[in-house]
């Protein structure tokens, strides 16, 4: 029986007793470092309109866009004449449609978050999940939060005004959190409980054995823009271990009994440098906006990022 | 390659195989792992699977894992069976050195230049030289030659240790037992490889030991149970005496003593050059019967040379010399001389000194025999006070005894005063009369018809006309007494306590009717019967058994006293000792040692010449004492602890009195098995081998290769 309790999911880790800890996540000082955020973004991007966040849909707005080749079936009101008069080509004219941005912020809270150094990956997604929720929230913006794991952990439903924030750190402190990492089947959840696109900003560390490809697809596929934050701890990136160990997967509880060496060691970290690549490679690929970061880097330094890059704020 | 390895193979192949197994056994065993959260196991199984692809280098490496472990219990294995390169050749000798440490060993001629240097030094000298010229595989066993045979080390080739065994070496007092010595070096050699015994000595051994040893293996390994040479196995009847005679033939003409030296070569390093010795070879004092404060010396004196010697004599006793007389010896002459009428000296210990003078052989190498050293009986004129009323048989006894003072007092006046009268008196003698008391020590008392509770032995009956059946003729009392058809009237019965030292002189069937008892010091004897009431005073036996008990309260003995010889196992019985298991030696020189006492006789080794003091306390006493008190083995005989009072003592005196070993002449040659054995040569210089022992390096292999596993598995290189 003692061993197949070994072989089965761990008891609750240290990890996971320090993940659950929530308290202290939302402190003063954290909110100071969101107000200045909000500035910043003010700073940076001015001249953006309230509630005028443009979406990539070509609608039925007023502002024009660009032309497009008319093809059979198109509406002939849309047909610029002039430039037909001028180049004797037939072009339509696209008007970009204004409406409310839905933000879904949606972190990982899995096992495999809980562990991290000095705090754990969760903490770290939760901080920079409730700062992009403040961000957004102030420009307007519609934000929902939604923890997932095996599956959708709960839902913060979208609401605007930054002064939601306070009911957002209250739902990441409650929230449930602990499960196996299963993002394509989270996916299917999110985007079949969510019909009203947006920006899907999925901050994990994509730690999935069924892989990543899947979940990104599936947002991507229904038409929502996938933004993806991958956090990692330097730990597991570079680990620092000796001797005969047996490694237990945090999440299936799966055993290893390995032979720690240097040279294994360096394969591993070339390993996990490869997983994160692809994941990198996957999404620029696709056009998908893409962030590494480790729990070192402070979180505000991260949205700072963001923000300069563009993507998440236009 | 040898491999010389002092463990049976058998035992080092059960190691071997014992420790093969327990290396598999841990390399099959899992160890337990320390337990590593970590988040996502897909990478490091993807890692693994890479590993994987080199599984037969992995494989390999475990495999190496164990190949290495095999080898280092290879190595160990190996050395242990301590290989040798170079061997043993065949020039390679098995050596006991015989180191001839007798007396004649003290000569002071070793010097061939004529300075004085003792032959022992000399001897040494030899020996370490042999041990010099040994080659790497020779290897050599010292051995000490005196009365007694003493290995001082084991078969080695370590010259240094050697040397310094030789070092150690000291001539005894005592003579060489040649035949001994041969005998442990020959069952030292046995089955060993080209055995050679070197016997370095001055050659002054006896003829009877010099014939104790046959180079012949038939003459010593014949099996007298077994049929005769010749006959048939299975004789008929008719035939067995024949076969029994001629068993008995052959029988006869073996030297069953001899030493067996078949197979061994033995070489002999002769030391010394002088021969003019002349030596005390006896020395005996006695006193004179009928008046013992008289005595007369004997000594006999042997020129050893070849040339006349002049000596002078001189006796003494104590430090004061009695006698100085000039002698002159013809060579080889050997004088008796007898001093008589002796009497006064200073000291019971008499010393007999022979000294060189001035002229033709005035020199002597060998000082040892010049001294010898003899006990003259100790006398001593005892005061006693006899207690009677008028016993003319008894004054008339007393008369006799010419070395006693008798003061007269009868039992009402010692009754009055008995502290004042024993004041100064050495025997008391209570003549039908017991007082209340014991006189106190040192007085010994002597008394007739002891009864009641005063007596010092219990008296349980009285017996009417005994006839004494059974007498301790070996005690000091009953010494040359008949008490054959004596008749008594009575005699009180005594009950004896051996515990308390009270022991029977004589019986009456099972009655003990004369018992004397040794108390706190003093010695008390007990005659159950009356003189009134005896035809004993009619016998000679009445005043030579009283002389007899006067002289053994004195603790004189007329007879003569034993000059031991050393180096032969003395037994010195000490005067009615019971119930101690052992006694105390002081030696010449100071030093105690212990001597068992069974018997009443104490037996100990005569290592030196001189007095010797054996003393014997109550157990648990005495400066040495308990057994395992061993701090105190080897004390000296001014030791704090030496305070108990010994319970009885013995004085002896030890002489060489050796004529072989005065016979300081060495022997240029020495035949060994008489007419038809061997005489002994030198020993040819031993043939230099160089021998490799490769355990050392096998060790050093092994550590480097434990380096090597430990430094590559510490660098994940063999992980």
């Amino acid at each position: 029986m003692a061993l197949l309790a070994r072989r089965g999911k761990p008891a609750t880790t240290q990890g996971a007793a320090r993940a659950a800890d929530r308290s202290k996540l939302f402190d003063e000082g954290f909110l100071k470092k969101l107000e200045y955020l909000h500035m910043v973004s003010r700073k940076v991007f001015t001249g953006n309109l309230r509630a005028e966040r443009r979406t990539r849909k070509v609608g039925s707005g007023i502002e024009f866009a660009d032309h497009r080749t008319y093809a059979r079936g198109d509406d002939f009101r849309y047909i610029d004449w002039n430039v037909y008069g001028r180049i004797d080509k037939l072009l339509l004219r696209l008007f970009e449609e204004e409406e409310d941005l839905h933000i879904y912020i949606l972190v990982d809270c899995s096992d495999s978050m809980a562990i991290g150094n000095p705090l754990p990956k969760m903490h770290y997604a939760m901080q920079l999940g409730a700062a992009l929720t403040y961000v957004g929230l102030a420009n307007l913006d519609r934000v929902a939060i939604l923890p997932f794991s095996d599956r959708l952990l709960g839902r913060l439903p979208p609401a605007r005004g930054k002064n939601r924030i306070f009911r957002v750190f209250e739902f990441l402190r409650q929230c449930e959190i602990g499960g196996r990492t299963q993002l394509a089947d989270c996916m299917k959840t999110f985007v079949a409980q969510n019909k009203r696109r947006g920006l899907a900003v999925i901050i994990s560390d994509f730690y999935d054995p069924k892989g990543f490809e899947d979940g990104i697809n599936t947002l991507r596929y229904n038409r929502f823009e996938p933004f993806v934050l991958q956090t990692y701890d330097l730990r597991e990136a570079s680990p620092t271990l000796h001797g005969d160990l047996a490694l237990v997967d945090c999440e299936t509880g799966e055993l290893k009994e390995v032979t720690i060496s240097r040279a294994l060691l360096e394969a591993y970290h070339r390993e996990h440098e490869k997983y994160c690549k692809d994941l990198e490679l996957f999404c620029t690929a696709r056009a998908v906006p893409f962030f590494r970061t480790h729990t070192q880097i402070p979180f505000d330094e991260l949205v700072l990022k963001i923000f300069r890059s563009g993507g998440f704020l236009r | 390659m040898n491999f010389p390895t002092p463990i049976p193979l058998q035992t080092l192949g059960y190691a071997a195989a014992g420790a093969a197994g327990l290396t598999i056994v841990a390399y099959i065993l899992k160890i337990r792992r320390r337990r590593f959260e970590v988040p996502f196991s897909t990478l490091w199984q993807r890692v693994l699977e890479q590993r994987d692809a080199n599984a037969l280098w992995k494989q390999l490496k475990r495999l190496l894992s164990l190949l290495l472990m095999f080898l280092l219990f290879a190595l160990i294995f190996v050395a242990a069976l301590d290989p040798t390169e170079g061997g043993r050749p065949r020039e390679a000798r098995t050596v006991v050195v015989l180191v001839d440490a007798s007396a004649s060993m003290k000569a002071t001629d070793g010097d061939p230049d004529g300075g004085n240097v003792p032959r022992i030094e000399v001897a040494k000298q030899r020996a370490r030289d042999l041990i010099d010229s040994m080659g790497g595989a020779d290897v050599a066993m010292i051995m000490r030659v005196d009365g007694q045979t003493t290995p001082l080390s084991r078969f080695d080739s370590d010259a240094p240790m050697l040397r310094r065994t030789i070092d150690h070496i000291q001539a005894s007092d005592t003579p060489a037992d040649l035949y001994r010595a041969l005998g442990a070096a020959a069952d030292a050699l046995r089955d060993r490889q080209n055995p050679l015994i070197v016997l370095i000595s001055d050659g002054a051994y006896t003829e009877q030991q010099l014939e104790a040893a046959t180079f012949d293996p038939a003459a010593a390994t014949v099996d007298p149970t077994a049929p005769a040479e010749g006959a048939p196995a299975a004789a008929p009847a008719p035939a067995a005496d024949d076969e029994v005679a001629a068993r008995r033939k052959a029988y006869e003409h073996k030297n069953l003593a001899a030493v067996d030296l078949s197979g061994i070569d033995v070489r002999y390093i002769p030391v010394g050059s002088r021969s003019d010795n002349v030596g005390i070879i006896a020395f005996n004092v006695r006193r004179y019967v009928a008046n013992k404060a008289a005595y007369e010396v004997f000594i006999e004196i042997q020129n050893f040379g070849t040339e006349p010697a002049q000596r002078q004599l001189t006796l003494y006793s104590g430090d004061s010399a009695l006698d100085v007389k000039p002698i002159t010896l013809a060579p080889g002459e050997h004088i008796r001389q007898i001093y008589r009428d002796l009497s006064g000296g200073a000291d019971h210990r008499l010393r007999a000194s022979l000294r060189p003078v001035e002229g033709v052989g005035g020199s002597d190498p060998f000082p040892l025999d010049d001294e010898a050293f003899a006990l003259l009986p100790e006398r001593k004129r005892q005061k006693v006070l006899l207690v009677t009323e008028d016993n003319l048989f008894l004054e008339g006894a007393m008369l006799v005894y010419d070395n006693i003072e008798v003061f007269k007092v009868t039992p009402a006046e010692y009754t009055a005063r008995p502290d004042a009268l024993l004041e100064g008196m050495n025997v008391v003698v209570f003549d039908d009369f017991t007082p209340a008391e014991v006189p106190p020590p040192p007085v010994n008392a002597m008394y007739f018809r002891p009864e009641g509770d005063g007596s010092p032995i219990p008296v349980v009956r009285t017996v009417a006309r005994p006839h004494i059946t059974e007498v301790a003729e070996d005690h000091p009392v009953m010494r040359w007494v008949s008490l054959a058809d004596v008749n008594f009237a009575d005699a009180q019965a005594f009950k004896l306590r051996p515990e308390l030292g009270e022991s029977r002189l004589a019986t009456a069937v099972r009655d003990v009717v004369i018992a004397a008892k040794r108390l706190e010091g003093r010695k008390i004897v007990c005659f159950g019967f009356s003189l009134g009431g005896t035809d004993l005073t009619m016998r000679v036996a009445f005043p030579l058994m009283l002389v007899n008990v006067l002289d053994w309260f004195a603790g004189d003995d007329a007879d003569l006293v034993t000059t031991y010889v050393t180096g032969a196992r003395l037994r010195v019985p000490l005067d009615g000792v019971t119930g101690v298991a052992e006694a105390v030696v002081e030696g010449p020189d100071g030093r105690l040692t212990r001597a068992p006492v069974v018997d009443g006789v104490a037996t100990f080794y005569g290592a030196e010449i001189g007095f010797h003091d054996i003393r014997a306390y109550a157990p648990g006493e005495g400066p040495l004492g308990r057994r395992d008190d061993a701090a105190a083995a080897g004390a000296t005989a001014d030791a704090d602890a030496d305070q108990a009072e010994p319970i009885a003592s013995r004085e002896i005196a030890a002489n060489l009195a050796s004529p072989e070993e005065s016979n300081i002449a060495p022997a240029s040659t020495l035949t060994l098995g008489g007419p038809t054995g061997r005489t002994l040569a030198a020993p040819q210089t031993f043939t230099k081998s160089i021998q490799r022992r490769f355990w050392i390096y096998l060790l050093l292999g092994l550590l480097a290769l434990l380096s090597v596993e430990w430094i590559t598995y510490h660098r994940r290189v063999t992980v």
